[in-house]
């Protein structure tokens, strides 16, 4: 304006040189919160000990340890800190194959402090470590050698051949108005199937066929053949055949109608009761070897019937609860049954039956890995020492 | 023989060729005078004298020689008539009450018009004022109060013959005039005083020196009459600037003035020797560390010319201050004897003292005002001494302190002392003016001048130069015209060298020719480069901003005040920042307070020992020998310059330091450290003109 | 610092590295046999990356207080502190797995969160505001000499007042030029009101209205001194939250680094 004017000298001149020495109070209170920030929390870290340290709950399994950060953590120099030292006390973990390239850590596949669930529950990414690229220590492997995901790239069930020791058409069983003992029956699964809990029993022949497949081999008598070894089936089959003689010798010389049941043309009496239990013995032989024990055994040669050794458990490396499925029935999971007519025919489920449910996702069953599988070889598990209670629970 | 004649009634008797004024004297009566002085020749101006003597007229009494037979009436109604009123018209153009009434109250025209009794002139006043003239140190010239009576010129003529004054103009515009009309101070006039104890009003009067009351036992006019230089003034005069010199007794060892301080005396050594040296350690305030190294830092340190050399530095081997003597660089020390005058720029023109001065042996000096020194300083004989001294000890030390004319041998100097002459100029005298012939080499003994070329835009200042620097040599080597005006700024004074001895030194000395050429050429070239201005902006102009040739501008758009620029620098220089981040604005930057590196660097008018100057046209160097007295803080016209004190010994020393540009490195440490972007060192026209 | 053109290596290298970071981390952290962890190879990869740019980042308090050490130009340091400091973020986020865990680095992870966002504000902040400030306050003067040179303004304005005894006026006006200038002018001279000296021209002679308008100025150069504070802390006031929770960032990340690799 009027009078007052401006120069760079005269602005200079009001401004004292050592201002900026000075701390006014934006860079005093900069400073005193910085050193007040700090002290708060290294005190509050001195005052609460370990807790700020804790990543998170632990499992309930271990809540009993609590506080006591040292009976898992061990300090050492820098390296990894909770050693498999810590855990086989408590736990063995034996190794999933003799072949494995490296052995993970409990801790790579296990994580602790991720609040009260199961520990044995792994991600997925513990198994795919090795089975993402499956590399084996010797000879090439012969599973498949890229596993990732079960609803992804799981190779599909291997379900292995029916050993064909047992002949069986399903077809026939579960049609309607079955001829029966009992009269007409509709069969159902579960007549002949029974769960053991995770597997299926095994098909037991007194149990599941006997009612309607009787090894009657006489009608002098009405108690079948024991379902058993030739060797036994003989014997008994011949002792009653002498029993009955004994009891009965007239029989000895009437004379032996033909016998359809096995193609026989009549026979003149029997001469003595040796030859009459003999002749007896050969048409039940006769009968069984060639006829009854064919109905569902292959007979190479008389009495030479190989055992049937259905296998108790068809998929080997993964285990599977019926009990667990209970809600679903038989024909969800096994649709060929009812139409199978090969005894080759292996009703088994394929993956893609599996993955009708056990798919990614929510609204989803579970379909991690350990859900059907487990690492751990527990048929070479060994006995822990165990630890006291007091010692791992001191604070 | 005798003239007998009648005055009043009274027979006398007087010797033949006595006027009638005497002769009425010399009887005891009295006439009124006004321009009348009995130690000059009467002219008979004023006409209060007149008498009746009998004939058609009255008669001036004062020229008129007495005749036989001749009846006088000095009081007769006629003549007292004539009298009053010229009195009376004289008084009415007065300015009463004039200076000599309130100073002395005995104005001759105002007593003389108390004694007839006048009362308020009936004449009104003239209406266009005759002015006054304070240009000289010693006597105050109202022109106003001047009734031209003539006693003046006479008693500067006659009495003391250096026939300074005269009359100018005709009638109404008649006046006194010191030489050719020049003003007083500028004029040959040496201040001997006898025209103001002449003058009868106070048109010339003492003009009273009101500063500083100078310790010491106060000279008596006679003593000071001893001396040769005083012989010629007026006792008067010397009496009445009595309380402006005086005479001091130092004992050996005290310190007789400090360098830096600031004074307005100066000195004349009467008996015994006294040392001059600069205590201020020779050396310069250097940034070191930095350029070398990850981690160095920044520190400031004095160094000296060997330890640290700058390019641009000169390799001058003494310091001219202001004394007779130059120091030499390497020790600073010289000595003052019998008859030398020391102090005269501090005296004349107020720059501080440029040296420390220390009794060696008891001394007796005598240390006066301005106004004694002027006396002095015009008086020839002085000058003549003072003249002779420099020949004999400065000229060759002066000559060969530029390190261009180092080749000059012993005889050739010798040569010259008898045939340079010392020329004096006041302030605002042009020494050679662009375009002139040239007719002559200088080098300057004291005083500043202005070197400027004449543009179309306006002048475009080259250089100032001091104390030891040297002009005229691009005229004479291109044996053309002057390429510049060189205008005295002060009190200066000059060595002329004439054209022949000039072409002498040239042609003795080839390689002297050689180096003062490559001088020549580059200073043509920087001249040229310089002169390369644009069309200036409005605001550019008011702002003086195309006088900088590097500015250090903060784009306040991006500045976030943070005063890490201002840090940085302090950092760099020790604690002292010369940076400040104040200023005014242009557009939307702000000229920060440092360093301009101006085109006409005022900062350097006036250094007592020359130590500020420009090297290669931009940069300010400030040479070791810097006493930090501060005057070209005070300078500055943008408040750049700053004072560093450093501690030598148990004492705190000062050295003046502005923006260095921090040479050293890459880049300047306020531009490096500014963390967003926004502080530049640019040059404001290539900048600006650039985005205009 | 403008966020200009001349950002665009460093936006295009903290990208890119951004985006290396995202892949690997996709590609082995998301894979790895307990899932992204920090203490797993990886993760630990992520957490000591992700901590030296954090103490980069708060290196810079350093670096200022040396600034002329030749260690790098100071733009150079403010521009890796922007750009890195912003990378450390999502680098820090993968070594947690995205997860806050334990208390303390769960506060760790808050610190830095407020320490991010807060200086995303401060650029921001720093990107406006000194434009803001050179167009709102023309006779902007530093702030800490502000109270030095409102104590000269207030001597100037009393001296201007002072000066009015040799004016050409009427000896009753400027007592009361005084007066008001006591009373009315004087007691606001730090907050002036805007419509201050309006109705006091007309009660004036003309010959003081010369001295009233270098009074106005002078409001006028106060009001503006207040602007340039308010301006001046919402610049610098963040900084308050930024650094020392910083500090305690690094120092509590420190621990927390410590603190898991010995146990």
């Amino acid at each position: 304006m009027a009078g007052r004017t401006r120069t760079t000298k005269k602005l200079a001149q009001r401004i004292d040189l050592n201002y900026f020495k000075r701390l006014y109070p934006i860079p005093r209170w900069r400073r005193i919160l910085s050193i007040a920030l700090v002290a708060l929390g290294l005190v509050w870290l001195l005052l609460a000990r370990e807790r700020p340290y804790n990543a998170g709950p632990l499992a309930h399994s271990h809540a009993l340890l609590g506080r006591n950060c040292t009976a898992c953590h061990t300090a050492a120099a820098f390296g990894k800190k909770v050693t498999d030292q810590a855990c086989v006390p408590c736990h063995d973990g034996p190794i999933h194959q003799k072949k494995q390239t490296f052995t993970p850590a409990c801790t790579d596949c296990h994580v602790e402090h991720q609040g009260s669930f199961r520990l044995a529950a792994t991600l997925d990414t513990a198994c795919t470590q090795c089975h993402a690229d499956l590399k084996v220590k010797t000879s090439p492997t012969v599973f498949a050698p890229r596993v990732t995901s079960f609803a992804g790239d799981h190779p599909a069930f291997k379900l292995g051949t029916d050993p064909g020791t047992v002949k069986l058409n399903h077809e026939v069983h579960l049609k309607k108005d079955l001829r029966s003992p009992r009269g007409l029956v509709q069969l159902k699964c579960a007549d002949c199937h029974r769960s053991a809990g995770d597997f299926m029993a095994p098909v037991d022949y007194e149990k599941n066929c006997a009612e309607c497949h009787p090894l009657l081999f006489d009608k002098r008598f009405e108690e079948p053949a024991p379902h058993k070894k030739p060797e036994i089936v003989l014997d008994y089959v011949t002792k009653r055949f002498t029993d009955y003689i004994a009891r009965h010798p007239e029989e000895v010389h009437m004379a032996d109608p033909a016998d359809p049941r096995i193609m026989r043309p009549p026979l003149r009496p029997a001469r003595d009761a040796a030859e009459w239990i003999a002749r007896r013995v050969s048409d039940t032989e006769m009968l069984l070897w060639r006829k009854s024990c064919k109905e569902c055994h292959p007979v190479p040669k008389p009495r030479e019937i190989p055992l049937a050794a259905i296998p108790a458990r068809w998929m080997q490396h993964a285990w599977f609860s019926h009990d667990a499925h209970q809600m679903l029935t038989c024909a969800e999971c096994h649709p060929k049954a009812a139409t199978s007519r090969e005894t080759s025919d292996v009703l088994l489920p394929t993956i893609e039956t599996c993955r009708r449910c056990h798919r990614s996702g929510a609204d989803s069953a579970e379909s991690r890995c350990f859900e059907c599988h487990v690492y751990h070889d527990w048929s070479k598990e060994k006995r822990p020492d165990g630890r006291s209670i007091s010692d791992a629970t001191r604070q | 023989m005798s003239v007998q004649l009648t005055i009043d009634g009274v027979a006398v008797s007087v010797p033949d060729g006595t006027t009638v004024f005497d002769a009425a004297r010399m009887n005891g009566i009295a006439i009124p005078t006004l321009c009348h002085q009995q130690n000059e020749t009467p002219v008979g101006v004023c006409r209060v004298c007149v008498v009746e003597a009998g004939g058609r007229v009255l008669t001036a009494s004062c020229v008129r020689p007495a005749e036989n037979g001749m009846v006088v009436s000095t009081n007769s109604e006629k003549v007292v008539n004539a009298r009053r009123t010229l009195v009376e018209l004289l008084m009415a153009d007065h300015p009463s009450p004039c200076a000599r009434q309130r100073q002395s109250g005995d104005c001759e025209l105002e007593t003389l018009a108390r004694l007839e009794g006048l009362g308020e002139p009936r004449f009104p006043k003239r209406l266009s004022s005759r002015g006054q003239d304070e240009s000289s140190f010693a006597i105050a010239v109202d022109h106003e109060a001047c009734i031209l009576c003539d006693r003046c010129i006479r008693g500067c003529d006659e009495i003391r013959s250096n026939n300074v004054l005269g009359r100018r103009g005709k009638g109404f515009n008649a006046g006194i005039a010191f030489d050719l009309n020049a003003p007083m101070g500028n004029s040959t006039c040496v201040s001997c005083g006898e025209c103001m104890v002449s003058c009868p009003t106070g048109a010339l009067t003492n003009r009273r020196v009101v500063e500083t009351e100078l310790h010491g036992d106060p000279v008596e006019s006679e003593e000071l009459k001893q001396l040769r230089y005083f012989e010629k003034v007026s006792g008067t005069f010397l009496e009445l600037n009595r309380n402006a010199i005086v005479r001091r007794n130092f004992r050996k060892g005290e310190i007789i003035c400090r360098e830096g301080e600031y004074g307005s005396t100066a000195f004349y050594i009467v008996e015994g020797t006294a040392q001059v040296y600069l205590s201020t350690p020779i050396a310069h305030v250097k940034t070191s560390g930095g350029a070398s190294g990850f981690f160095s830092r920044l520190g400031s340190r004095l160094a000296g010319r060997k330890q640290d050399r700058r390019d641009g530095e000169t390799d001058r081997r003494s310091i001219p201050i202001d004394a007779p003597v130059d120091l030499p660089y390497d020790s600073p020390i010289a000595e003052l004897g019998p008859g030398d005058l020391f102090g005269e720029m501090t005296c004349m023109s107020l720059y501080p003292r440029s040296a420390t001065v220390q009794a060696a042996t008891d001394c007796v000096m005598y240390e006066m005002l301005r106004n004694v020194l002027d006396i002095m300083q015009r008086n020839k004989t002085l000058k003549a001494q003072i003249d002779d001294n420099y020949r004999r000890r400065a000229l060759e030390d002066h000559l060969k302190s530029v390190p261009i004319f180092a080749p000059l041998t012993e005889e050739f100097i010798d040569s010259l002392r008898a045939s340079v002459e010392l020329i004096r100029y006041n302030k605002g005298d042009v020494i050679c003016r662009q375009g002139d012939l040239a007719d002559a080499f200088y080098l300057i003994r004291i005083g500043f001048i202005k070197v400027a070329e004449d543009h179309p835009e306006g002048e475009l200042i080259l250089a100032y130069l001091g104390r030891g620097g040297y002009f005229g040599e691009i005229g004479l080597l291109t044996e053309g015209r002057r390429v510049a005006t060189c205008t005295a700024l002060d009190h200066v004074e000059v060595v002329r060298i004439s054209k022949d001895d000039f072409q002498r030194m040239m042609d003795a000395f080839p390689d002297v020719r050689a180096r003062l050429e490559s001088v020549a050429i580059r200073h043509q070239e920087e001249n040229r480069q310089r002169a390369t201005v644009n069309v200036p902006l409005n605001q550019f102009l008011t702002q003086g901003l195309m006088e900088a040739q590097s500015l250090l501008i903060l784009d306040l758009e991006k500045c976030t005040r943070c005063d890490n620029c201002v840090r940085a620098c302090a950092d760099a220089h020790d604690g002292i920042t010369r940076l400040i981040r104040e200023g005014l604005r242009y557009e939307n930057y702000l000229v920060a307070t440092s360093c301009r590196q101006c085109r006409d660097p005022l900062c350097m008018v006036g250094c007592p020992v020359g130590s500020i100057r420009r090297r290669n046209s931009l940069e300010v160097i400030i040479e070791d020998w810097c006493i930090g007295c501060g005057l070209c803080a005070k300078n500055c016209p943008y408040g750049n310059i700053t004072l560093h004190p450093f501690r030598v010994g148990a004492e705190v020393k000062k050295k003046a330091t502005s923006c260095d540009l921090c040479t050293e490195h890459a880049e300047p440490s306020c531009v490096y450290a500014c963390p967003h972007d926004a502080a530049h060192r640019v040059d404001p026209n290539q900048f600006f003109m650039r985005r205009a | 610092m403008r966020i200009d053109g001349s950002h665009r290596y460093w936006a295009a290298a903290t990208v890119g590295l951004f985006l290396i970071g995202v892949s690997v981390y996709v590609a082995f952290g998301v894979y790895s046999p307990s899932g992204p962890r920090g203490g797993n190879g990886l993760g630990l990869a992520f957490g000591i990356a992700g901590y030296v740019l954090m103490l980069y980042a708060g290196l810079l308090g350093m670096r200022k207080k040396f600034p002329v050490l030749r260690i790098g130009r100071a733009q150079t340091w403010m521009r890796g502190h922007l750009w890195l400091g912003l990378l450390s973020f999502p680098l820090i986020l993968f070594h947690g797995g995205f997860a806050w865990r334990g208390p303390l680095t769960a506060i760790l992870m808050l610190l830095f969160l407020i320490v991010i966002v807060s200086g995303i504000f401060g650029a921001a902040l720093q990107h406006y505001l000194p434009r803001m400030m050179t167009v709102q306050v023309p006779m902007e003067t530093i702030y800490e000499e502000i109270p030095h040179v409102r104590q000269q303004l207030r001597q100037e304005a009393d001296q201007l007042v002072e000066a009015t005894a040799q004016i050409d006026v009427e000896h009753d006006d400027k007592v009361r030029f005084r007066e008001l200038y006591q009373s009315r002018i004087r007691p606001v001279l730090e907050q002036p009101p805007p419509e201050l000296f309006a109705p006091l021209r007309v009660a004036i002679p003309a010959p003081l209205r010369e001295t009233l308008d270098d009074l106005e100025n002078i409001c006028e150069e106060q009001r503006q001194l207040n602007r340039q504070v308010r301006l001046y802390h919402w610049l610098h006031v963040w900084l308050l939250v930024h650094v020392p929770l910083s500090i305690a960032l690094l120092v509590l990340g420190g621990v927390h680094a410590f603190m898991a690799l010995r146990y």
